[in-house]
């Protein structure tokens, strides 16, 4: 069950979404701007006293989903996917990148953040590493 | 790595009319908080002893005068950035969660990442300094939270602090909108 409603919850951001071929990454600025559009008189209304954080916001959007607006429901699903979408971005680039690290960056020890920093400079990088840092947001 | 003319950029948001795109850049923020070498030694501790200090060695309805660390501060990487809280509330409005993604999109970046930041909330003059010290400290802790769940930075990376009514960002206009406003302040790593 829990299994068929999460596939139901993907296939209809998908469908907004505007289809699955390459996963649409979106940052938090974004995400928080759609929400807010979408949800922000629903959570002036139900949530007036919840604060963000800790899902609060999410939980009283749940416990009032018979009232909330179906266009805050199906946008606050969207915007969710995008995020996660983005999220796994991040965490590939590693991967994807362990080429172009080895080839152009082979001396930056300072870290994850050093590293990208010397990749973003570079002009020769893989299409798919470039692809990954973009999906990223890291551009 | 670039270096900027203005350490603050001060962006007000009220005036941002509703369904405005990306009221304040990431690409912004992560301008002028950007390129710290050293860790600085500023801790919530004491920036309250400071704050408390000068309430009690500058009495008055409005702070005569500005705490001593601000100076300090000032030359620190940094970003002013408007958060709106409900009224004697430390609720971020949601006229605000995108301001809120925009410095999470900010600390995400390769530019920051791994850096730690102190977060300081100021209030407008209206109240008691007391009061106003205690409140900016509760909503720089409600931005410190959502950051820290909500937009999964690592809370280690990030403080907390209030100074209330102490340091106005418009002492002519104590009441202006201007004064409400997040101090964001990089402290390296």
């Amino acid at each position: 069950m829990q299994r068929l409603l999460s596939g139901a919850l993907i296939a209809l951001a998908m469908l907004i979404a505007g289809g699955p071929a390459q996963a649409q990454t979106m940052g938090y600025a974004d995400a928080m701007s759609i929400l807010v559009k979408s949800c922000g008189p629903d959570i002036e209304k139900y949530c007036k006293n919840v604060n963000l954080g800790n899902g609060r916001i999410e939980s009283c959007l749940a416990d009032n989903a018979a009232d909330v607006s179906d266009t805050c429901k199906a946008d606050y699903v969207a915007a969710y996917l995008a995020l996660q979408a983005r999220f796994a971005a991040q965490e590939a680039v590693p991967q994807l990148c362990a080429a172009d690290v080895n080839r152009l960056c082979p001396r930056v020890t300072r870290g994850k953040g050093f590293t990208l920093q010397c990749l973003l400079n570079k002009t020769r990088l893989s299409d798919r590493c470039s692809q990954a840092i973009t999906d990223a947001g890291y551009r | 790595m670039r270096r900027l003319t203005i350490a603050v950029v001060a962006v007000t948001l009220a005036a941002a009319t509703a369904g405005a795109q990306n009221i304040i850049s990431t690409q912004e923020i992560v301008e002028s908080l950007q390129g710290v070498e050293r860790e600085a030694t500023l801790n919530p501790q004491d920036i309250r002893a400071m704050a408390l200090e000068n309430i009690q060695r500058n009495p008055g309805e409005n702070a005569p005068k500005g705490v001593p660390m601000a100076n300090l501060m000032e030359n620190l990487r940094q970003f002013n950035v408007e958060i709106n809280f409900d009224f004697d509330s430390d609720r971020i409005n949601p006229s605000s969660y995108e301001a809120m993604g925009a410095i999470a999109d900010a600390l995400h970046t390769p530019y920051l990442l791994g850096q730690k930041f102190l977060i300081i909330g100021h209030t407008d003059a209206r109240g008691t300094r007391e009061y106003n010290l205690e409140l900016s400290q509760r909503r720089a802790e409600a931005v410190r939270n959502a950051l820290s769940t909500t937009f999964r930075i690592d809370p280690g990376r990030l403080l907390s602090a209030g100074l209330g009514e102490e340091e106005l960002r418009d002492p002519a206009n104590p009441d202006a909108a201007v004064n409400r406003r997040v101090q964001l302040i990089n402290i390296g790593f």
